[in-house]
């Protein structure tokens, strides 16, 4: 197990590398004229070359490279070239939202979708066809549309929510609930769909399975073989939609952080990408894939757990 | 020429009687001495204030500061030499008192007694005299602010002294916005000061429970030299970087104050409770740069420049664009300044037909292409609409996409007219100095013209003479039509139920003391 | 046995079937979806040409205008008609849409291809590409890129396409690989086929279905991630779609809702309609539709049944199980698929009878039936089994169950798939002890215990612990036979016990069956087509023929005597040393698929 887990990790280090080398190389083609929005409209060619060495721009790009590799191993990803603040501050303090975000509505989605998901397999007829045509409705209107109107009524007529804005849980637990109860609902509402057919699917599959009849040849009732065994082995698939879906919401997460005003990565991607703020977009990818190579190693470690034979072997 | 205003008396007398009062040892709130103005008590402020604001602070350091909607974020932590009230009157700041020598190349600041910085650095004049070096030399892209400024020296511990290359009208104004910023030294060459601030401002910003690029939470200085002036003992800045976002916190009232993405807003605002406050703040236009054809032969024409005005229907874009929130001019300068002539409010009359002529006379029978830049930054529908209002009169626009390098390419000079709008300065003289003089930022073509240096000569000296050159300076460029102003669109500013603004003539945002709870 | 429903379904699909466009139009969502986007297409296509104005053309006048008039759904903020804005935008937005769609599978089709087939370096490099893709939220890659090359839709939706292209490679080059291997392939390759026809020729067809059951959802989200793009502002504020209608919609919603409502509309329809179609194409492709069976014939047997030939040896005494005239039927088409059409079996206390038949021939159907656990649309029509005096036909599923598994066992065929993979061996045979009977848990712990070494398993606590995969084929049969009698059934059917099995674990099976059946004294009803195991075990007898009971007896006078032509062909058929002929009047699997009926 140890052995599996560090290889898929050592996997994931090689991935976040070549991640960053490319999306550095790829992000010199928009500089062009950082220096230049860094110091103003106004400024003349002296004061812009200042800012230039001050950032280091006026480099080599591969001098650049290994000078921002070199600081990034050490976890240093230095300072963002519009605000001063230090990228993994900042980063790391909106990726702590972003992911309450996504793990909140991983969660949600995991719920609903997986209750939804069963009741279409086990009932099928009309409950199934009704459970398929609201997930298909969640799954087909785009979030921001949902976002809008979420806020319409749940915040500004009925006033439950407040419409915009984040409150950190160490002020008010009740408040940060509140805060994002909102966005959270946005994002999964797009996803619920997409894992509920899965969930339907292999259930459905599952039921067909051999086992199945031969456990009901004992004597065990429909229901019990249903929760026990064939959710069990849904769930295999379910989890590895799971952990597709979070990436997903990591960016979906960015249209709804917009839209509800939360302190997220969402609006950080979104300024720094177009000011060309370089240091910040690294940290957000590096960060960002750091997150996505974890994620994606729980999920089968849980598979794993889940699934004797690959535990097992 | 000592240039106390009876106000600035006033509120001398007021911070003596503090200082006075602080140095007896006894609590701030419990003496009736300090009394005698408004708000002199702690019990006298609210809690709290939350403003919702359209743009993020792009740094903290003083020195690289930025003005306009930034300014409430500056006035948070800073104080600045000098202040302009509501209606632009220069009055003390950090610096009591100020004076002219008599050819106006020496202006000696006294700097105010017993000011510490909230990290318990003393204010002195070698201080200002750092941070006033430290701002010419700086990355703000307004530096140019102090370009008259040959040299600043502290004569002694709390006497600086600027001088002058020649004399500049708008000193005073620019040193009560972000040219008169002074930061602790302690931030000078510190690591995270784009970052923490550290100023003598009324408030200071919290850190632990702030978001760059989101929230800012401010607490109250309670060393504050003029208590008078903080009205709420927090404050918080909400940036919403989503239209669409500041709206729905709006509908939700989650803000007790805040400025607009547009002016469109204003209804929705309105339907959720809020008071608009408002005040001209821009104009917006055309800028007829390439007057002398370098890229667009036919703008060199005056005719051609004239037609264009002409072409103009300024009542109904005022409403198309703005939904009515303005006023139609032709002239760039503000109405409060020396300049402003009401006869030039509608020198050219929406007049399609003249517009042909005039441009049939130039030699241009079928009309003229001109290519102006487009922007994400406005709706599509803007730029749209002032093509089709200018196609009537066959003046055909043809938008180029304008890519990140926007305002570099704009103030380079790669557009020979654009759609734009631009601050109405208080003083003429400042006016020249962003839009006409040879330097100046927005004449972007850079040209130089004999009667409008002879008048601006007259201008910096002021007076009299002074006043009526920028008149005449006015009337010129009118009739040159340098520019097709459209309108001045007001600066909107709303506010909810318990809270009132006084809005600052020319500014996008008001004194942060000239807000205030009434509940 | 994991194909049976799907196969018996797909196979009556095959008969007649029609084009998959009728059957999508049939389907409820399917039909419905096309009509949509049907119209939502002519629309864009037309939309340009049929614009009652120019979409961005600006008038003063007409700013928010009323809808009516010359301008049916009103102006927008800068005066433009909205009719003839939402017209254009049709079109920009399904152009975006299909340009996602168009380089998602030229770039996921041709790489899942190249490095399906060819594999090595093609294949690490797309597997690497891949999990970039799905390391990295798309739409930060795509906000970098509009910084670098412009708002443009065209650059923002044809990098969205790329960037979801791995969606179409993993599905391509699994088909790929799967198929690569194949025989046809292999047969195609040695009669000097070149890769590009193989690859064009047998391997695209595998992918075609796939490739064309994403199409749909693929457009949705592409011009989801467009609408959400340009509703953020980042998009190309030169080009009418949908979200730059919805940005300035919102923009201006309290001044006209009417500039929210039809952008909205159209977009949420279309992704609707397109996700619907998705969702049916999965039905029609793959066969997992869910139709009601609305048969527009009632079930008939069709033909007479001639009665069984009995040798009339049967011993007196009031049978255990009797099975008369029993009907099983799968919908088909439009009717039904009749797999059990009749004959008569009896078995006794303690009695082994043979099931015998070829496969196909409807044995196993009549096990499932006596069990109660047909397949899914698997149904009794007719004819009773009576157990125990008791009537099954036509009882409940919790009724039926107080006899599963305490009177009723059943052993299968397949032993491995027949335990879950999931759960360890001792889990799976302590939960009906303990669910069933009514056992403690340590009660049913130590009674498994004894049950796995009465079965002959050599280490039961190891066993016990162990998961299925970790077993033999033998052993794993072993477990089953010990989990079905472990509540001292009445009855035992076992459905062909050792045909998944080495031949020398055959015999030991075998052995263990019958010196439990002698312990126990329960009667066994063995499903078997091997002569062998019936001469080995077997008191008595019932041959099958395509779904009829055609003779049954005591097994030596069947086997001295046999009476039917069928039975006397099976005979002739078992092989010594020679290969041996086709069986006269089999086509094994009659109407359904092969296999269908084991």
């Amino acid at each position: 197990m140890l052995s599996f887990v560090s290889r898929r990790l050592a996997t994931g280090v090689g991935l976040i590398a070549t991640l960053a080398v490319l999306t550095f190389f790829f992000l010199q083609f928009g500089v062009s004229d950082v220096a230049q929005r860094i110091a103003g409209q106004q400024a003349g060619p002296d004061a812009v070359a200042v800012v230039e060495e001050r950032i280091g721009v006026d480099r080599p790009v591969q001098v650049q490279f290994a000078d921002w590799a070199g600081s990034a191993l050490t976890g240093d990803l230095g300072r963002s070239w519009f605000s001063g603040q230090e990228v993994t501050e900042a980063v790391m303090s909106r990726m702590a939202v972003t992911v309450s975000l996504a793990v909140g509505s991983v969660v949600l989605t995991a719920l609903l979708g997986i209750t939804l998901g069963a009741l279409a397999a086990t009932r099928r007829g009309w409950s199934d066809r009704g459970v398929q045509f609201l997930a298909v409705l969640g799954q087909a209107i785009p979030g921001f549309l949902m976002a809008m109107a979420l806020v319409l009524v749940f915040a500004i007529n009925l006033d439950w929510f407040p419409a915009t804005g984040y409150t950190r849980p160490s002020e008010s637990v009740p408040g940060w609930l509140l805060s994002i109860t909102l966005p959270v609902v946005a994002l999964t509402i797009g996803s619920i769909g997409g894992v509920a057919q899965q969930v339907r699917g292999s259930m459905i599959d599952a039921f067909e399975r051999d086992y199945v009849r031969t456990l009901r040849s004992r004597g065990l009732p429909r229901r019990s073989v249903v929760l026990q065994h064939v959710l069990r082995n849904a769930a295999g698939p379910a989890l590895t939609v799971l952990g597709l879906q979070f990436v997903i919401l990591l960016g979906g997460a960015v249209i709804v952080e917009t839209l509800f005003s939360i302190p997220g990565l969402g609006p950080l991607a979104l300024t720094s990408t177009s000011q060309g703020d370089i240091p910040v977009v690294m940290g957000i990818v590096i960060v960002t894939g750091v997150v996505v190579v974890l994620v994606n190693t729980l999920v089968d470690v849980v598979q794993a757990w889940v699934n004797p034979k690959v535990r097992l072997s | 020429m000592l240039r106390h205003t009876k106000l600035a008396a006033a509120a001398g007398m007021a911070t003596l009687a503090l200082a006075a009062c602080s140095s007896s040892g006894a609590d701030d709130a419990a003496s009736p001495a300090a009394g005698g103005s408004e708000g002199t008590a702690i019990e006298g402020r609210a809690p709290e204030l939350r403003i919702g604001a359209v743009v993020d602070i792009s740094t903290w350091v003083a020195a690289d500061a930025a003005w306009g909607n930034e300014a409430t974020y500056y006035m948070a932590v800073y104080d600045s030499l000098l202040r302009t009230s509501a209606t632009n009157e220069v009055q003390p700041g950090l610096a009591e008192a100020w004076e002219y020598n008599d050819d106006l190349t020496e202006l000696t600041l006294d700097i105010r007694d017993g000011v510490t910085f909230t990290d318990g650095t003393p204010l002195d004049a070698q201080v200002v005299v750092d941070n006033l070096n430290r701002f010419r030399e700086g990355a703000s892209p307004d530096r140019g602010l102090l370009d008259a400024v040959t040299d600043v020296a502290a004569a002694d511990d709390d006497t600086v002294v600027i001088t002058l290359s020649a004399p500049d009208p708008a000193l005073e104004i620019n040193l009560s916005m972000q040219a008169g910023l002074i930061a602790s030294p302690s931030t000078f060459d510190a690591p995270d000061a784009q970052t923490t601030p550290v100023g003598t401002g009324p408030y200071e910003l919290d850190a632990a429970s702030s978001t760059i690029g989101a929230t800012y939470t401010f607490t109250a200085n309670e060393d504050y030299w003029a208590p008078e002036d903080q009205h709420f003992d927090s404050i918080t800045i909400n940036y919403y970087a989503d239209a669409s976002a500041l709206l729905n916190a709006l509908r939700d009232g989650q803000v007790d104050i805040s400025n607009l993405n547009s002016l469109t807003q204003i209804p929705d605002a309105e339907a959720a409770g809020y008071t608009t406050n408002s005040i001209p703040v821009n104009w917006k236009g055309l800028i007829l740069a390439d007057r002398w054809g370098a890229n667009n032969e036919a703008l060199a024409d005056v005719k051609v420049r004239q037609a264009i005005n002409y072409a103009i229907d300024r009542e109904g874009l005022l409403q198309g664009l703005e939904s009515g929130y303005g006023e139609p001019t032709t002239q760039i300068f503000n109405v409060e300044g020396d300049a402003y002539e009401a006869e030039l409010e509608d020198a050219y009359p929406y007049d399609p037909e003249k517009a042909k002529a005039l441009l049939a006379e130039a030699g241009y029978p079928d009309g003229i292409h001109i290519t102006m830049p487009q922007t994400s930054f406005v709706p599509a529908s803007e730029p749209e609409l002032i093509k089709g209002v200018l196609a009537e009169s066959n003046i055909f626009i043809d938008y180029e996409q304008a890519g990140e390098s926007f305002f570099g390419d704009l103030l380079g000079g790669a557009w020979s007219a654009f759609a734009f709008g631009l601050n109405q300065e208080p003083l003429a003289w400042q006016t020249y100095n962003q839009a006409i003089a040879p330097g100046a930022a927005w004449n972007v073509y850079h040209q130089a013209d004999e009667t409008v240096e002879a008048l601006a000569a007259r201008i910096r000296l002021g007076g009299e003479d002074g006043a009526a050159a920028a008149k005449e300076l006015n009337e010129y460029v009118v009739d040159q039509a340098w520019f097709a102003p459209f309108y001045r669109v007001i600066g909107a500013i709303v506010t909810a139920d318990g809270f009132a603004i006084t809005m600052k003539s020319g500014q996008a945002v008001s004194n942060l003391w000239d807000i205030t709870a009434t509940a | 046995m994991t194909t049976t429903r799907s196969s018996a379904t797909r196979a009556g699909a095959r008969k007649g079937r029609p084009g998959l466009l009728r059957r999508l139009l049939r389907h409820p969502l399917g039909g419905v979806s096309m009509v949509v986007l049907a119209v939502v297409v002519l629309v864009g296509a037309l939309g340009p040409f049929i614009a009652p104005f120019d979409p961005t053309e600006t008038s003063l006048q007409t700013i928010f205008a009323e809808p009516g008039g010359d301008h049916l759904l009103g102006g927008d903020s800068a005066g433009r008609d909205i009719l003839s804005r939402l017209l254009v935008a049709t079109a920009f937005s399904l152009a975006g849409g299909l340009l996602v769609m168009a380089i998602a599978v030229a770039v996921g089709v041709s790489a899942g291809l190249v490095a399906g087939y060819y594999g090595g370096v093609i294949d690490a490099t797309g597997a690497w590409f891949t999990a970039l893709t799905m390391s990295l939220p798309s739409i930060i890659v795509l906000i970098a890129a509009r910084s670098v090359m412009g708002p443009s839709m065209w650059w923002t939706m044809a990098i969205f396409g790329l960037f979801i292209s791995p969606v179409y490679y993993r599905v391509v080059y699994t088909s790929v690989r799967a198929v690569r291997n194949e025989l046809y392939v292999d047969a195609a390759r040695t009669s000097g086929l070149g890769d590009v026809r193989i690859i064009g020729r047998h391997v695209l067809l595998a992918v075609r279905a796939p490739v064309i059951l994403l199409m749909a959802g693929v457009i949705a989200a592409g011009i989801g991630m467009q609408a959400g793009f340009d509703f953020l502002g980042l998009g190309d504020p030169t080009t009418p779609t949908w979200g730059q209608m919805l940005n300035e919609g919102f923009y201006n919603i309290n001044r006209s809702s009417n500039l929210v409502l039809w952008p909205a509309l159209a977009l949420g329809i279309t992704t609707v309609a397109l996700t619907l179609l998705g969702t049916a194409l999965r039905d029609e492709l793959e066969g997992t539709t869910d139709k009601r069976h609305s048969a527009a014939q009632p079930w008939v047997l069709e033909e007479d049944v001639p009665a069984v030939m009995d040798h009339g040896d049967e011993p007196a005494g009031e049978a255990l199980l009797t099975v008369r005239d029993l009907a099983v039927a799968y919908p088909a088409g439009t009717g039904y698929a009749t797999v059990v059409k009749g004959g008569r079996l009896s078995v006794r206390r303690g009695e082994t009878h043979g099931l015998i038949g070829e496969s196909g021939s409807g044995k196993t159907q009549t096990a499932f039936s006596i069990l109660g656990l047909l397949p899914k649309g698997g149904k009794v029509m007719a004819g009773s089994i009576v157990f125990d005096g008791e009537e099954l036909v036509g009882r409940t599923d919790a009724q039926l169950n107080a006899l599963r598994g305490s009177r009723i066992a059943y052993v299968p065929q397949e032993p491995m798939s027949n335990l879950d993979p999931s759960f360890t061996v001792g889990h799976q045979l302590t939960e009906p002890l303990v669910k069933v009977l009514g056992m403690k848990k340590a009660e049913a712990r130590e009674r498994a215990l004894s049950l796995l070494a009465r079965v002959g398993i050599p280490e039961p606590q190891r066993a016990f612990d162990s998961y299925p995969h970790q077993l033999s084929g033998g052993m794993a049969q072993r477990v089953l036979i010990a989990g079905a009698v472990a509540s001292h059934p009445d009855l035992l059917i076992a459905d062909e016990p050792t045909t998944a099995l080495d031949v020398t674990v055959q015999a030991e099976v075998l052995d263990l069956l019958r010196d439990i059946q002698e312990e126990l004294g329960m009667a066994v009803l063995i499903v078997t087509h091997n002569f062998g195991v019936v001469a080995d075990i077997c008191d008595r007898v019932t041959v099958m023929q395509k779904g009829v009971m055609v003779e049954t007896g005591a097994t030596r006078a069947v086997f001295e005597s046999p009476r039917h032509e069928y039975t006397r062909a099976l005979f002739a058929a078992i092989p010594q040393g020679a290969p041996r002929a086709p069986l006269p009047g089999v086509s094994s699997a009659g109407s359904l698929g092969a296999g269908a009926l084991r």
